[in-house]
């Protein structure tokens, strides 16, 4: 609580504005503060009773709803909690939210399962040997005071995921007291490499696409509807895009190596051999037959029967996509990870989106995006990248102090980085976690958080999908366990370590949240309105939405680098293409401890509660191999076993095994069920980026001699309909849609 | 018996809506699934989890067979013997198609299993002795069992797992069968509040919750009564007719251009439960 005396305090001192800003997240600000925005500050006249505490609205019998954010993935779906006698129990969208307009998907539901997860670390854990002791939140700040003592800032590393509002601002503020420049941000699955492309390209990481305005959508492996960017949002362009423009049904037209949730759902779905994508995409370009200069030059080698051989697309596919793309405009193209995850990700990545120039999709399928004003809390985005730097370091012995946030690198490393090993050289090692997961077990102190439904923040999401928006995150419940913290708290507790004077107007992140927005309320759309009034209604509101300036893209052809390898020869040894799947329901495997999602069938293959390698029915058959063969794995790195899957959504020379599964800790949900893929990963870079090339890996496969039956949902007619009418489809010249209602 | 006798003679003693004399009034609860605008994502099927108090089973009870989840998402391909799925897989939200004339109520020897005023198809926890002949009977094989008592089996819902249950849903014990309701939970809510109004529930004032999360808006779920709502609305332009076991423009020569169908119609169950084909582009 922010007591009127240190407010004086602070308004007497000598006090300088513009690092004030900073504190509260402005700094730099593009979009104007108000001269009035913080009185309530100066003047003193603040109390702060964090509503979880007022409980005079809770009628037994008749729920309450609540307006928060989803922190499943970043996609910063908005939420509505539903809350009964002060316990949360269910999750919907917010209509509110441009994002995702009232909807959720399924990892969204389960975020339930994460805030009353049995498995969740309850009390702050001390090493002792190879034992958690429980120790008070004063001890452990304590110690982490004490270490630090005498460490300089270049022997202090942090790792985190994406991080975005005022927990971004905090963070920096934190590291920055600590003359650290060591945050290392760290997504295990992120779409890094075409976010550089984009950037030489159309001049922004991520343009806002319009696959709504599309007449026609051509996907190198992007799965928009399953895990891309902003899966919610784009399920809902896309239901806008199958109404069509004008009547007209939109096309959709996948690539990829191995079929994901949004090729399943393609009208064309192309088996591409893996890497080739790019050449495809030239292929594409060369057929279309419209492009002149530097791009005619590069593309005029790439012609039909060299584009088939090497890709393994039919020729005749070519020529009916190049007939549609210039039948049907606009059109929009997508590169996603299937296309990124190479060694020449980056050329891949280009040639892709030079389709999109080609056909004159640019200002028309793909917007510029709406900036955010304010620069201290826009996200910072993960990279893989960031992980094998941080391992660099650690492997050098760099560190002496170590903080994790919740990230999972001992579980997401691939095996050769030894992460495990490296880590044990920084001299003192802290975790902020949910779970006892495999990185957390190495740490010497774990600090327990709050859940997302339990804690306060502020989000800004990369993609906005119409304005700028701050999403509000608060509590939907009061904490379940006594002696969780909030992220934004324990951050509180640690700046105020170093930096004592500045925040010591602040007793909880709830307080320095709520003088931060007061503070900036003119710019956020308070103007006029009392503090009380404002504040309340934000966070009912649970967004706040600025109208945020969005130019126009800086389109910049420039081919002269571009320069596609010829695809590799088959290696004996190891003669197939090992898929790492991103699935929509696992991600990158931190959301495997919540039942809901063990149990809901992977959609292409129904599988649930275990891995599974998926082969094509026809390389099965050349290997001897039936469904439920447990079939060893083995790159040059390791290998892993596993049951298998026949598929025929996979090109014969991939074989697949999903990302997520493969826990050796974690919960009782997650501890032992599947394989984890990045065991067998080879260490292989992006080039232009040195993004791990999560495709590269080459393997081979022997049986075991073992079979299972695999647990799935399938029912015993497969993937068939025996002749009677269930999943019934129609062809486009069968169909008139525009009368539909 | 030959039977089309059968079938004849059941028909004749069978109790089903809307019946002549007494249409459902004020109320037929029913469903539209765009399976064109359906991606398979299985958010529906998480929330149903969430709503209505979905025990999971885990590993070892899901390979018997014992999944309880009342919506699933079935998945086919072609079956032509091409290489490859390459117009993509066709997904298929399934749950209790709350049949007017349901043959899993026939068979039940405690009359557990009913037909609502509303046009639901009602299962009665407390009178249900576990005969499972219903789930045997029901075309659309979506009634599941509880062979287990789950709220005390270990891990389904240990301490503050619990707390997410949902009070409006009854937690079902051992030896009862159970399926989807068409969150009748929520239903009873608003036709309540809408009879002390002195109305009716208006369009848009209920959602399931399959519907609710839907990414692509999928699932569209009304009074088919109400000519104002969406379903009535595209069930009238789909020209499907729920008291019809064949609909008429099925008749015509060359088939129909509309995309509305009923699963299994034939079967005379009288489905509530209307899709929309898939589409699939012919130019490419
Ligand atoms: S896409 Fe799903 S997990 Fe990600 S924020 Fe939206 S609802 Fe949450
Ligand atoms: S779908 Fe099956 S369970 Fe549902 S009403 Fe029809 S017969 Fe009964
Ligand atoms: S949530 Fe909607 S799109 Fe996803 S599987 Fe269910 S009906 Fe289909």
């Amino acid at each position: 609580m922010i007591d009127s005396d240190s407010v004086k305090n602070l308004a007497g001192h000598p006090f300088d504005r513009r690092d004030f800003l900073k504190v509260l997240g402005w700094g730099g600000a593009a979009a104007a503060l108000s001269g009035c925005g913080n009185t309530s500050i100066e003047d003193g006249k603040e109390t702060v009773v964090s509503y979880v505490e007022a409980k005079d609205y809770v009628i037994p019998g008749v729920a309450v709803y609540f307006n928060s954010t989803c922190a499943q993935c970043d996609a910063g779906c908005s939420i509505t909690g539903k809350i009964r006698e002060g316990r949360v129990l269910k999750l919907e969208g917010n209509p509110e939210s441009p994002i995702n307009k009232g909807r959720l998907c399924g990892l969204g539901q389960a975020a339930v399962q994460h805030h009353y997860n049995p498995d969740r670390v309850r009390e702050p854990l001390l090493r002792n040997g190879d034992k958690g002791e429980a120790i008070s939140w004063e001890k452990a700040y304590a110690l982490i005071n004490e270490k630090l003592a005498g460490v300089k800032g270049e022997e202090i590393a942090l790792v985190s995921g994406d991080v975005s509002g005022h927990q971004k601002v905090l963070l920096g503020n934190y590291m920055d007291s600590l003359g650290s420049k060591n945050h290392f941000v760290y997504e295990a699955v992120s779409p890094a490499v075409v976010r550089a492309a984009n950037l030489k390209f159309y001049g922004v990481e991520m343009p806002r696409y319009r696959i709504d305005k599309a007449k026609v959508v051509l996907s190198f492996g992007a799965d928009f509807l399953g895990t891309w960017v902003s899966p919610v949002h784009f399920a809902q362009q896309y239901a806008a895009f199958r109404k069509g423009v004008d009547g007209q049904r939109g096309v959709l037209i996948q690539a990829e190596s191995k079929m994901t949730l949004t090729g399943a759902n393609a009208d064309r779905w192309l088996a591409v051999r893996p890497g080739t994508e790019g050449i495809l995409a030239l292929g594409i370009i060369n057929a279309l037959g419209v492009a002149t200069g530097d791009v005619a030059e590069l593309v005029k080698d790439y012609d039909k029967v060299r584009v088939s051989r090497e890709t393994g697309v039919e020729p005749s596919n070519i020529d009916k996509i190049a007939a549609i793309l210039k039948l049907r405009s606009p059109s929009l193209v997508l590169v996603g990870s299937a296309a990124e995850g190479y060694q020449h990700g980056l050329q891949n990545a280009a040639a892709i989106n030079l389709l999109n120039q080609v056909l004159g999709n640019v200002g028309k399928t793909i917007e510029a995006p709406v900036s955010v004003p304010f620069p201290q809390m826009a996200p910072a985005k993960g990279k893989t990248a960031a992980l094998k730097d941080l391992n660099d370091d650690l492997a050098a012995g760099k560190y002496k102090v170590l903080f994790n946030v919740a990230t999972n690198p001992v579980f997401t490393a691939p095996a050769s980085y030894k992460f495990r090993d490296n880590m044990a050289k920084a001299g003192f090692k802290v975790a902020f976690a949910h779970y006892l997961d495999e990185t957390a077990l190495q740490a010497d102190l774990v600090l327990p958080l709050d859940s997302e439904m339990e804690d306060w923040g502020t989000h800004v999401p990369e993609y906005l999908a119409d304005t700028v928006q701050i999403n509000i995150q608060q509590p939907l419940m009061e904490r379940l366990h006594a002696n969780t913290r909030g992220f934004g708290d324990i951050l509180l507790a640690l700046v105020k370590q170093r930096r004592a004077e500045e925040y010591k107007a602040f007793d909880d992140y709830y307080g320095y949240l709520r003088s931060a927005v007061l503070q900036n309320k003119a710019a956020l759309g308070g103007a006029g309105s009392d503090d009380d009034t404002f504040w309340n209604d934000t966070l009912s509101n649970g967004i706040v939405k600025l109208s945020g300036a969005s130019g126009a893209l800086s389109l910049k052809v420039d081919v002269s680098g571009l320069k596609l390898p010829t695809p590799k020869e088959i290696d004996e040894q190891y003669p197939m293409n090992l898929i790492p799947a991103v699935t929509s329901n696992l991600r990158d495997g931190r959301h495997t401890n919540q039942p809901w999602i063990q149990e809901s069938p992977d959609p292409l293959t129904t599988i649930v509660w275990d891995s599974w390698v998926e082969m094509h029915p026809k390389m099965a058959l050349q290997l001897g191999i039936v469904e439920g063969d447990i079939v060893k794995v083995t790159s040059k790195t390791g290998s892993v076993s596993a049951q298998v899957y026949l598929f025929p959504g996979i090109h014969p020379d991939a074989v697949s095994i999903p990302i997520g599964r493969g826990h050796d800790a974690m919960g009782r949900y997650a501890k032992g069920y599947g394989v984890n893929p990045f065991e067998i990963m080879d260490a292989v870079f992006e080039s232009a980026t040195g993004e791990l090339a999560m495709h590269e890996t080459r393997v081979n496969i022997t049986k075991t001699g073992q079979r299972v039956i695999v647990v799935k949902d399938e029912g015993p007619a497969g993937g068939r309909q025996m002749g009677r009418k269930i999943a019934a489809r129609m062809s486009t010249d069968q169909v008139d849609l525009s009368k539909e209602v | 018996m030959s039977v089309t006798n059968l079938l004849d003679n059941w028909a004749a003693v069978r109790h089903f809506h809307p019946i002549d004399d007494k249409p459902h009034d004020p109320y037929k609860w029913a469903m539209a699934i765009d399976l064109d605008a359906c991606i398979g994502c299985n958010a529906c099927a998480v929330a149903c989890y969430a709503e209505n108090n979905l025990p999971v089973v885990g590993r070892e009870k899901f390979k018997h067979g014992q999944v309880m989840h009342w919506m699933r998402i079935e998945r086919y391909w072609d079956e032509d013997g091409r290489d490859y799925p390459d117009q993509g897989f066709q997904f298929l939200p399934m749950m209790c198609q709350q049949c007017e004339a349901a043959p899993c109520e026939t068979v039940c020897p405690v009359g557990a299993t009913n037909h609502t005023q509303d046009g639901l198809n009602s299962q009665i926890y407390n009178r249900c002795i576990g005969s499972r002949y219903c789930s045997a009977n029901c075309p659309f094989k979506v009634r599941y069992f509880n062979w287990y008592d789950y709220p005390t089996t270990e891990n389904v819902w240990p301490a503050e797992m619990n707390y997410q249950l949902n009070p409006d849903v009854t937690v079902r014990g051992k030896g009862v069968m159970e399926k989807c309701t068409f969150c009748v939970q929520r239903l009873r809510a608003a036709e309540v509040t809408a009879k002390g109004e002195g109305r009716i529930v208006r369009e848009g004032e209920v959602q399931t919750a399959c519907q609710q999360s839907c990414p692509t808006g999928a699932i569209s779920f009304g009074n088919l009564v109400d000519p104002e709502s969406r379903v009535h609305k595209q069930w009238q332009a789909q020209q499907v007719d729920l008291d019809k076991d064949m609909q008429e423009k099925n008749q015509k020569e060359g088939g129909s251009d509309l995309r509305g169908y009923r699963i299994l119609e034939e079967l005379r169950s009288y489905p509530s439960v209307m899709y929309l084909e898939r589409v699939r582009e012919s130019a490419v």
